[in-house]
C-alpha cells in the first residue's frame, strides 16, 4: 500500500482542463449491464472470497485494500481491479477531498498504484455524484489525462462506497479488451464488495488512527524517557556532589540509601545503611518525634513535607541541627526521598549574633546607667561646690565671732559685719538651691499624648537583663482602659526607671523570700492615671518621707537625688509621687498623672 | 625673724576670702587675699614667714597646677588646700607635692588654724635655715681667695704643713691665713668651721 503523501506529491492538479472532451453520456453504458447475457452467480466462490477478505481484515489489515483488489479481479475475472479513495490529508487542506488516489491496484494497471484522478472531473467523481454503479467505456475520451495510462480501459465498472453516509471512494474493475464484458452478475457482486469496502475502510482508518496514536504515545514516551535520563543524571550529580544530604527512606522507619553528606552529618557510614542498622526514627531525639509525626501526616495528605528544622542524634549521641524537606515517590508506596542540610554553622553564627546583640544590649543598659550616674555625680559635685562656698563663709564668720566672744574681744562692728555676711551667704545658699530646683523644673519637657502602659513596658524591657540578673520576678497588672496622659516620654521613663531600679536594689539583700516587683497601672476615681511600683525589699522603716529629701540615701553608693528629682518631674506634670510601706515587706511608690485634656 | 607672718589666701569666692581673713584675724594672723593664682603671682609679696591657703577649684590655673607652677619657679611656700568636693586621688597628689593639709569645705575652724600654724612654722624654719646659710656664705665670700683655698683644704682634713707644700708657701704663712679666716667666719673652733662649710657646701657646689 502506498502512502498518502507520495500520492499527493506525484499527481499534478488538472483543475483547468477545458471542456473539450466527449460528453459524459457518450462514455457511459451502464444500462447495457441488464441487457447483456449474465453468467450464473457462483455463491461458493463468492463465499470463499468473502471469508478470505474477512480473515485478511482480521490478520493483515494493512494490506486489506490490496486483498480487496485481488478479490474483485478474481470474482469478476477482469484485467485490472483497484480502489480509489478521496484524499484525506490534514496537513495540506487544499488537497483534502480534492482528488482520488489509488491505494491498491491488481492486474495490468498495478504499476499505476499511487496515481489518481481529480474529484470534480473524472469517473470516480461521476460515480459519487450519481451515487450509483456506473459502467464506462473508453473514459479517456472525456478525461484526456487518462490517455497516457496504459493499457487503455475498454470498460470500467465503478461502484461507490460510503462510511456513515459519507462518500469516501470507489472500487472498480477494468477490461482492457473486449475479451469479456461486464454483466449484471458483476454488478451484483461489486455492490456486495462495495459494502465490504466500506467496513474495510472503517477498519483501516481505525487502524491508521491507532497507529498515529501509538506513534504519538511512543514519541511522548521517548521524550519522557529522554527527559528522565537527563533528569536522572542531574539528580545523580546533586546526590554525588554531597553539597546537601540526600536520604532515601520509607515510612516504616528504614533508611534505604544516603549520600556521604548525610552520613557525615550523622556520623554513620554506608555499611550502617546497607545493614539496615540505622533507622531515621532512631536518629530523632524524643522531643522531635511529634514534629516528625506532623511531617508524616503531611506526607500522607499531600505526598510532600515542607522543610522544617529539627535535630538528629549522631552515632556518638551528640546532636546536629538540620533542616529537611522531602517527598514520597509517586505510586502510593511508602518510599520517599529527603534533602537534609546541616545547620550547625548557621546556628553557631546565629548564636554568636544573638550573643553579640545581648552583650550590646547589656552595654547599652550599662551605659545608660553610668551616664545617669555620671550626670547625677556631676550635678551633685556642682551643687556641693555652689553650696559649700557660702556655707564655708558662714561657718568661718560664725566661728570667728565665737572665738572673739570667748576672748571677750568681739567688738560690735566686727560682729555686725560678720552677721551681715552670714545673712548674705545664707541667702546665697538658698538661691543656689532655688536655682537648681528651677533648673530641674524648667528642663525642656516635650509633652505628648502617651499611653502609660507603653512606657512601663519600655522601661521593663530596658531593665529586663538587670531583673534577670538579680532574680527579680516582675508582675504587671496594667489597666486596659487607661486614658492617655500628656507627658514627656523621657522624663516618665526616668521616673519609672528610677522607681524600678530602686525596687530592685532594695531587694538585693533579700534572700529568705521571693523578690517580687509588681508594676500596676489603674485609673483613679478622680480620673487620674495612677502607677504603683511595689517591691518586697527591705522597706522604708519610719523614714518613708525622708527619701524625698535631697541627698538622703539608704544606699551605699547612692546619690540621694533620684527620688527628689523624680518627685519634681512628676509634680512638673501636675501629678504626685509618694511612698507607702508594702505589706508584709517592702515599699510601694505611687505616682499619679492627670489624664490628657483634664485641667492639670 | 620677728616680722609678722602673712597668710596668703587664694580663692575665687569673695565671701570665703573675707571670712577667712576674719577667722585668721581672731588668732592674730594677717591675711592677704587674691581672687586668682595669677594675681598672687603678679603681686610683690612682703618678705615675711608666710603660707598659702589655696582653693583647688580656681578659675584659670587650678590649685594643683598652681602648686606645680610655684615649684617650677622655685617659690617654696607651704600650701594648705581647700576643696568643695575633693577626692582621694586629688588629695594624695597634693600632699605628695608637698601640701601641708587638704581640707574639705566647710571645714572645722580649728583644723584650718592648726594647718596654717604648721605651715607658718615650716616656713619660718625654712626661712631661718636659708638666712643662716646666706650669712655663712656672705662671710665666706668676704675671705680673700687664698684664705678660701686654705679653708677648703683645712675642711678637707689637710695639715698646715701639707697645705703649705701644696700652695708653695711657708707653713707660718698658712697659719696666719687660717686664723684670719676663722676670725672672719666667726668660727670658734675647727669643728664649727667644718659644720658651717658642710651646711653651705651642697648649695655652693650646685652654684659653681
Amino acid at each position: 500500500m502506498s502512502s498518502t503523501s507520495t500520492l499527493s506529491a506525484n499527481i499534478p492538479l488538472e483543475d483547468s482542463i477545458p471542456e473539450a472532451g466527449a460528453p459524459l453520456e457518450s462514455i457511459l453504458c451502464t444500462e447495457e449491464l441488464q441487457r447483456r447475457p449474465s453468467r450464473p452467480p457462483d455463491y461458493e466462490k463468492e463465499n470463499r472470497a468473502l471469508v478470505k477478505l474477512v480473515s485478511a481484515l482480521a490478520d493483515s489489515p494493512g494490506i486489506i485494500f490490496h486483498t480487496l483488489a485481488e478479490t474483485i479481479q478474481d470474482i469478476t475475472e477482469c484485467d485490472s481491479a483497484g480502489l480509489s479513495l478521496l484524499t484525506k490529508d490534514g496537513k495540506t487542506p487544499h488537497v483534502d477531498g480534492q482528488r482520488f488516489y489509488w491505494p491498491a491496484i491488481c492486474g495490468m494497471w498495478n504499476p499505476h498504484v499511487g496515481g489518481g484522478t481529480p474529484r470534480n472531473f473524472g469517473p470516480c467523481g461521476d460515480v459519487l455524484d450519481q451515487n450509483r454503479t456506473l459502467l464506462f467505456t473508453h473514459f479517456e475520451r472525456r478525461y484526456p489525462y487518462l490517455m497516457p495510462v496504459s493499457p487503455a480501459a475498454e470498460e470500467c465498472l465503478l461502484v461507490p462506497f460510503y462510511v456513515d453516509g459519507k462518500a469516501v471512494g470507489t472500487i472498480w474493475g477494468i477490461m482492457h479488451s473486449d475479451r469479456r464484458r461486464f454483466d449484471a452478475e458483476d454488478d451484483r457482486v461489486m455492490a456486495s464488495l462495495g459494502k465490504f469496502a466500506s467496513s474495510a475502510y472503517q477498519t483501516w482508518m481505525h487502524i491508521e488512527n491507532l497507529k498515529i496514536q501509538v506513534a504519538e504515545r511512543e514519541k511522548a514516551e521517548a521524550e519522557v524517557r529522554q527527559l528522565a535520563s537527563g533528569l536522572e543524571a542531574k539528580i545523580r550529580r546533586l546526590v554525588e556532589a554531597n553539597v546537601v544530604g540526600i536520604v532515601l527512606w520509607n515510612l516504616g522507619g528504614a533508611i534505604t540509601g544516603a549520600n556521604e553528606a548525610f552520613l557525615h552529618m550523622v556520623q554513620y557510614d554506608q555499611e550502617d545503611v546497607a545493614s539496615g542498622r540505622v533507622q531515621w526514627k532512631d536518629l530523632t531525639p524524643a522531643e522531635w518525634r511529634n514534629r516528625d509525626e506532623q511531617a508524616i501526616a503531611e506526607l500522607k495528605a499531600s505526598g510532600i513535607f515542607r522543610p522544617f528544622e529539627k535535630e538528629y542524634l549522631r552515632k556518638d549521641g551528640s546532636r546536629v541541627p538540620v533542616v529537611l524537606g522531602g517527598a514520597l515517590f509517586e505510586g502510593g508506596g511508602n518510599d520517599g526521598v529527603a534533602f537534609v542540610l546541616d545547620l550547625t554553622e548557621q546556628k553557631r553564627v546565629q548564636e554568636d549574633l544573638q550573643q553579640a546583640q545581648e552583650s550590646l544590649y547589656t552595654t547599652q543598659v550599662e551605659l545608660a546607667r553610668v551616664s545617669r550616674l555620671t550626670t547625677m555625680g556631676e550635678l551633685a559635685a556642682s551643687i556641693a561646690h555652689e553650696v559649700n562656698q557660702p556655707l564655708t563663709a558662714v561657718t568661718n564668720n560664725a566661728n570667728a565671732c565665737l572665738r572673739l566672744l570667748a576672748k571677750q574681744n568681739l567688738n560690735p562692728d566686727d560682729l555686725r559685719r560678720a552677721l551681715e555676711e552670714i545673712v548674705a551667704d545664707g541667702n546665697r545658699a538658698s538661691a543656689v538651691i532655688a536655682r537648681i530646683r528651677g533648673f530641674i523644673k524648667k528642663s525642656p519637657a516635650e509633652k505628648s499624648e502617651l499611653n502609660v502602659n507603653e512606657v512601663i513596658q519600655e522601661v521593663l524591657a530596658l531593665v529586663g537583663p538587670e531583673l534577670q540578673k538579680n532574680r527579680v520576678a516582675v508582675k504587671c497588672e496594667l489597666g486596659t482602659t487607661l486614658p492617655v496622659v500628656m507627658a514627656d516620654r523621657v522624663q516618665l521613663q526616668q521616673v519609672l526607671l528610677n522607681l524600678v531600679v530602686n525596687g530592685v536594689e532594695a531587694m538585693t539583700a533579700v534572700t529568705e523570700r521571693p523578690r517580687d516587683l509588681v508594676v500596676q497601672s489603674q485609673i483613679e476615681e478622680s480620673g487620674d492615671v495612677m502607677v504603683t511600683v511595689s517591691d518586697s525589699g527591705t522597706g522604708l522603716s519610719s523614714e518613708a518621707n525622708r527619701v524625698f529629701t535631697p541627698f538622703y540615701t539608704t544606699k551605699a553608693n547612692g546619690m540621694g537625688m533620684g527620688l527628689p528629682i523624680s518627685r519634681s518631674l512628676i509634680e512638673g506634670h501636675g501629678g504626685r509621687l509618694w511612698a507607702t510601706p508594702n505589706s508584709p515587706h517592702g515599699a510601694v511608690f505611687s505616682f499619679t498623672l492627670p489624664a490628657a485634656g483634664s485641667p492639670a | 625673724m620677728t616680722e609678722t607672718p602673712i597668710v596668703f589666701v587664694v580663692d575665687d569666692d569673695a565671701s570665703v576670702r573675707s571670712s577667712l581673713r576674719f577667722l585668721l584675724s581672731t588668732v592674730g594672723l594677717q591675711a592677704e587675699t587674691f581672687d586668682s593664682a595669677n594675681s598672687f603671682l603678679q603681686r610683690k609679696r612682703s618678705d615675711a614667714p608666710s603660707c598659702l591657703v589655696l582653693d583647688v577649684r580656681l578659675p584659670g590655673l587650678s590649685g594643683l597646677d598652681f602648686q606645680r607652677e610655684l615649684a617650677e619657679r622655685n617659690i617654696s611656700i607651704p600650701i594648705v588646700f581647700l576643696t568643695g568636693h575633693g577626692d582621694i586621688p586629688m588629695s594624695v597628689r597634693a600632699m605628695k607635692a608637698g601640701a601641708v593639709e587638704f581640707l574639705t569645705k566647710p571645714f572645722r575652724d580649728q583644723d584650718l588654724l592648726d594647718a596654717v600654724r604648721i605651715a607658718l612654722d615650716r616656713d619660718r624654719a625654712r626661712r631661718e635655715q636659708e638666712m643662716e646659710m646666706a650669712d655663712i656664705r656672705r662671710r665666706f665670700d668676704s675671705l680673700t681667695s687664698r684664705e678660701q683655698e686654705v679653708v677648703s683644704m683645712v675642711v678637707a682634713g689637710m695639715l698646715n704643713k701639707q697645705i703649705a707644700a701644696e700652695l708653695g708657701t711657708a707653713e707660718s704663712t698658712v697659719k696666719v691665713q687660717r686664723s684670719r679666716a676663722m676670725e672672719k667666719m666667726k668660727a670658734t673652733s675647727l669643728a664649727e668651721l667644718i659644720q658651717m662649710i658642710e651646711k653651705v657646701k651642697s648649695p655652693l657646689e650646685r652654684a659653681s
